[in-house]
Order: structure tokens, then sequence, then C-alpha cells
């Protein structure tokens, strides 16, 4: 492994810090009724949105922490807070010791930024015009643009399009070209808001395993949102998740899995074609003679379960597992979204942590 | 106190910058010099389309004064040579514009409306480095530059100008004050966008036609009030009419030489403030939208 020459670094092992941050928005509402003309001109309705409402977040050194939460639950805030492109209404945003929107010049030196939906690379230029680009602006000495430029070639693969025009790229070559140019100042702190938007399996394969392979190997701090749960928990040991701007949860997958739910699925195979009826237990698909119920372990049990079916039908075989993270995290989002507007947010869940 | 304190050190780069701004800016330009260059190097075809549509452009920006100036001899007191000065003068800003303010620089609402300041904002070097640097153009935005220094010489050899050598550094500071005044008067207007990005996005294309297209025109004859507004509130006399004016000598006092560069100066400081304004506002909003063709460029 080639020695680090990182900047020198705060004294803390914290190298993000957010205290009480609150951010809000105002939207104009406007109703499509011409008679409501005047009022939208005059005296429109604002609506208030608090995209973040009091978080308290660190992260440490090396951490790779998996940001998540429903569409508006305030990630894509929080990243922008993050890269110094948005500054909080209350509360205090620290990174590497630095306020990033007053410090911006010389904090984002040290980041690494990369937005899912946009791109930084250059449209009508080849992808080595736009790492050369970065070279001269992040104003990186040639050895060390040259030995990080080697490592993302090698391992995200960029040596076919490294000649390509950007605008010809598809968008899993574009992710890729992406990231790499985000990493070529050596960033101490990773932030990547959805990396793997609408990529396919091979090129998200990729990109998770080089986002592990250069933690491991360099100890860059990540902090990575997704609405893929399954990708999140390969990337991330730690994950946050947020509920209409606070967190719900902050803690490690398998404590959510186990503070979330008992869910588990059962599938069975009966020697009839009709699925059995279960009290306690879900019917989520069926075909003939085979079916898979979905159930909570905690409440009801397995071997309760197969006495019932048992007692309706021949059962040939029977396999039980854990439900996917997925599906999880999908059940507790149409919680919060069942729940009435008196379920305030964390109230659903305790941080562990 | 030593003057190598650290209070006074720091009290010069407040006032003059990083002791390497300077460098830095020369490597940018090279940086993004050498882009353009490649950019238009990606074929002849590219090449002939940015000059030929360049020349159109440029052509039909001065047509009409010329063909009104060869109709009736001149216009107004300017007699032809005079005019033909005139028009080399104005190609000539909007050519170094071109060069030094492409690619939305100069259109700033676009960026603003488009979500591209986020670009500027994630690179680790002052805002006013990356406006003065990333807009450099020389060899795409050169297609009127080129004709506007031909007419503007090929005019003043016509109109035999005897002129002593503080006359080339008074065309320099007029030229850099009409290029200020153009671009003041692009971000006052085009800072809308930071409150309104969707309806402004495409305001300083308005903006941008209302000072050039008139430019090119001689004023004279016009009510004080009218003349004085556009002197003013849309500074279009200030882009072509007046440096030209002045440098022909016409009417010229020593204290007319000092208003274009004055007025500039309080333009440009306007403009700082209601950017850097619409900055602040920024910070706060982000960007409220993003386009799939709101990426660099």
């Amino acid at each position: 492994m080639v020695a680090l020459d990182r900047h020198a670094t705060s004294t803390t092992d914290i190298v993000v810090d957010l205290s009480g941050v609150w951010k809000v928005y105002r939207q104009r509402v406007r109703s499509a009724r011409v008679g409501d003309l005047l009022r939208n001109l005059l005296r429109p309705e604002i609506r208030v949105v608090e995209a973040l409402r009091g978080v308290d977040l660190t992260v440490r050194r090396g951490e790779v922490v998996a940001y998540a939460g429903p569409n508006g639950a305030g990630k894509s805030t929080t990243i922008k807070l993050l890269s110094g492109l948005l500054a909080p209404d209350r509360g205090r945003v620290r990174a590497l010791g630095m306020d990033p929107v007053r410090d911006r010049v010389q904090y984002v030196g040290r980041i690494g930024v990369v937005f899912g939906q946009r791109t930084e690379l250059w449209w009508d230029h080849p992808v080595a015009a736009s790492f050369e680009w970065k070279r001269v602006v992040w104003n990186i000495p040639r050895p060390r643009y040259e030995r990080m430029l080697g490592l993302v070639r090698e391992l995200l693969g960029l040596d076919d399009i490294f000649r390509t025009l950007a605008r010809e790229l598809s968008l899993g070559q574009r992710m890729r070209a992406d990231l790499a140019l985000a990493l070529l100042h050596e960033p101490e702190i990773l932030l990547l808001d959805e990396p793997t938007l609408g990529l396919d399996v091979l090129a998200r394969r990729r990109i998770l395993s080089f986002i592990r392979e250069l933690n491991r190997e360099r100890e860059v701090s990540v902090i990575v949102t997704s609405h893929d749960m399954a990708e999140l928990e390969q990337l991330a040991g730690r994950i946050v998740l947020l509920h209409q701007g606070e967190i719900a949860f902050d803690g490690v997958f398998a404590e959510l899995r186990r503070v979330l739910s008992q869910r588990r699925v059962l599938t069975l195979e009966t020697a009839s074609e009709e699925a059995p009826l279960l009290v306690g237990a879900e019917l989520i698909r069926t075909m003939p003679g085979r079916h898979e119920y979905a159930f909570d372990a905690a409440r009801f049990k397995l071997s309760d379960l197969l006495e019932q079916a048992a007692a309706q039908a021949e059962v040939l075989d029977v396999e039980t597992h854990r439900a996917p993270i997925d599906e999880v995290v999908a059940d507790l989002y149409e919680h919060w979204l069942k729940a009435s507007p008196a379920a305030q947010p964390g109230s659903i869940m305790t941080s562990s942590t | 106190m030593a003057v190598d304190s650290p209070f006074w050190r720091r009290a010069c780069e407040k006032l003059v910058g990083e002791e390497d701004s300077g460098k830095r800016l020369l490597s940018l330009w090279r940086l993004y010099a050498t882009m353009d260059l490649l950019f238009l190097a990606r074929g002849p075809q590219v090449a002939l389309t940015f000059y030929v549509s360049d020349f159109v452009v440029g052509l039909a920006a001065v047509t009409a004064t010329f063909l009104l100036a060869e109709r009736f001899d001149g216009i107004g007191p300017w007699t032809k040579p005079q005019v033909l000065f005139l028009l080399g003068y104005a190609v000539l800003v909007r050519g170094l514009i071109n060069i030094f303010f492409s690619y939305n620089l100069a259109f700033i609402s676009r960026r603003i409306g488009r979500g591209q300041l986020d670009h500027v904002l994630i690179q680790p070097q002052p805002l006013w480095m990356v406006l003065l640097t990333e807009g450099f153009a020389p060899v795409t935005g050169s297609g009127m530059f080129v004709p506007g220094l031909g007419l503007l010489v090929w005019a003043a050899s016509q109109l035999n100008l005897e002129v002593p050598p503080t006359w080339y550094l008074l065309l320099a500071v007029d030229l850099v004050a009409s290029i200020a005044v153009v671009l003041a008067f692009e971000y006052i207007v085009g800072s809308l966008a930071f409150w309104a990005p969707r309806a402004a996005e495409e305001i300083n294309s308005s903006s941008w036609r209302l000072i050039t297209q008139l430019a090119p025109f001689p004023l004279e004859g016009l009510s004080t009030w009218a003349l004085g507004s556009l002197l003013t509130v849309v500074p279009v006399g200030l882009v072509a009419w007046y440096p030209a004016r002045v440098l022909l000598g016409v009417g010229t006092t020593l204290w007319e030489n000092a208003v274009l560069p004055a007025v500039a100066v309080v333009l440009v400081t306007v403009a700082f403030w209601i950017f850097s304004r619409g900055l602040r506002h920024y910070g706060r909003t982000g960007s409220t939208r993003y386009l799939d063709y709101g990426h660099r460029r």
C-alpha cells in the first residue's frame, strides 16, 4: 500500500459533527383555480417545510455511514450542508474542524462530493481532460495526482473510457468517472448522494466494491445516501435513518433489524395446490403447491404455523428466512406514512448509539 | 510595527489577495485556453460552425448602423469613418467579453437558474477567481474579437488620427470600463435568478440584447432624460458611443474622460452588492432545481 500524504487534520477522531441542526424551507403554495389568481399574487400561502429538525450526528474517521430515509426526509439537505452549499438555519455544522460555509475554499479541498443526478465532468471533453482540469483547479501535486490516477483507473476500470467524451458515456461509465474525479485529491471525507442511482447490477457492484476498498485501504470517511437498503448494508456498518428531518435510528444494521421487526418469510411446499390459511401469517405469494408467507416471529411461533399448515394440507417442504432489509425498511416507511400526525418523528424508535 | 508582521501580511493579503493569486490566475487561464483549443480541435466542422456563426452574429450586430452611415454618409455629427470606429469599438467589447466570460459567465442567470453554481462552490478557490477564469475561451471566443479589432484599426487609419501614447492607455481603460459596465449590468439583472430561478433563468438573454443591440448607434439628438437613462439606468451609451466619442475627441473635456471609469466603478459596486446578497440567499435556500443540462458549461 502506498504511503498516505494527507493534509494535517484536526486532532480529534471525529470528522463530522452536526449539533442541533435545523434547516427550514419556505414554499409558495398555489392553487390552480383562476379565482385564486389575485390571492396567489398578493398574499400567497407559504408552506414551511422543516427539512432538518435539530439533527445531532457525529462521524468518526474511517467510518462508513449509510444515510437513509424516505423521499423528503432531509438526506440531500444534510449532504448539501456538509458540502458547504447550504448554511444551517440553527445549530452548528463542523467538519474536519471547519465551518463548511465560512471556510469553504479550504474545506472543499479536503472533501469529495458525488451527486448521483449530476456530473462534474466537462460535457464536451474526454474524461482525461476533466481529470487534468481537476489537477490544476485543485492544485494537486503531480506525484499525488499520478498515484491516484493510476489507482482509480485500475480499480474503477477507466482505461476504456478515458479518452471518450463525457457526453458519450453511459450512466454507469459516467458514475465511475465522476467517482474517480472526486477522489483524485485524496479527500478525507467522501459524500455520496445516491451514487448508484439508475445503474445496472454490474456497474453498481463495481462502484460498491471500490468504495469498500477505498475505505479499508485509506480510512476515508464515507457518508452515502441511497434508497437501496441492501446496497447500503453491503457498504456501511452503521445506518442513520431519517424521518421528517429527525434521526429516527442511528446504529448498526443488525440492531435495526432487531429493533424494527422479527419479520420472517416462510415458504411451504404442499401436496395440494391451494395455500393453507395460517392465522398469524400473511400470504404474500402463491403458485400451485408453493406458498410464501410473512410473519412476525416475536408474536407467532413457527411451530404453531407449521401445525396449522399440517392440519390443512400435506407439507412436503419448509423454508424460512429473514426478510430482506429492503422489506424491513419499507415496512417502517409504510408505518410512518400510516401513523397519525401525533406520532412524531423519532418516537417510533429510539437512538441506539 | 514591522511590515512583515503577520498583521501586515494578513492586511496586504486582504487587499491584494493571496500572494500567489496572480500565478493561479495565469495557470487557470492557460488551462481553460488549452481546453478551449482542444474543444475546437475536435474537427474542422466544429471550428467552421463556430466561426461562421460568430461572423453572422457580428455582421447582424453592425449591419443596421453601417447601412445607415453608408446611405446618409454618416449619422448626425458622426462621419462615416467615425461611425466605423464606433462599430469597431462595439464589436471589440463584445469580442473581449466572448473571450473572457464565455460559458455563461456573462449570462449568470443561466448558471444560477440551472443550479450550476453548485459546481463552482465545490471548487477550492475563491468565487471571484472562478468568475474571472472559467469562461476564458480565446479560441472559440475570438470570432468577434478579430473583426472588431480589424474594423477599429482600419477606421482609425481612415480617420488619420494623430494620437499621443496616452490615447492608447485611454483606449485600454475605456475598453475595460465598457466591459465592466456590460458585465455589471448583466450581473445586476441576472441576480434576480437567485430569487426566481425558473422565471429569471433566461433574463440575461434579454438584458444582453437590450444593452448590445443599441450599443453601435450614435445617441446624439436624444432628449436629456432619454440620454441620461441610457447612460445610467440602462447604460447602453457607455458600451461604445460614449467612449468612442471621447476617443475621437468629439466635445471632450478632462471631466468627460473620467465619466466612463467612474460609472463603471459604481455599477460594479452595485452588482457586487446585489450578487453577494443573492449568494447569501442561495446559501439559505440552495438551488431550487437542477436540470439535466445544468451540468458544467
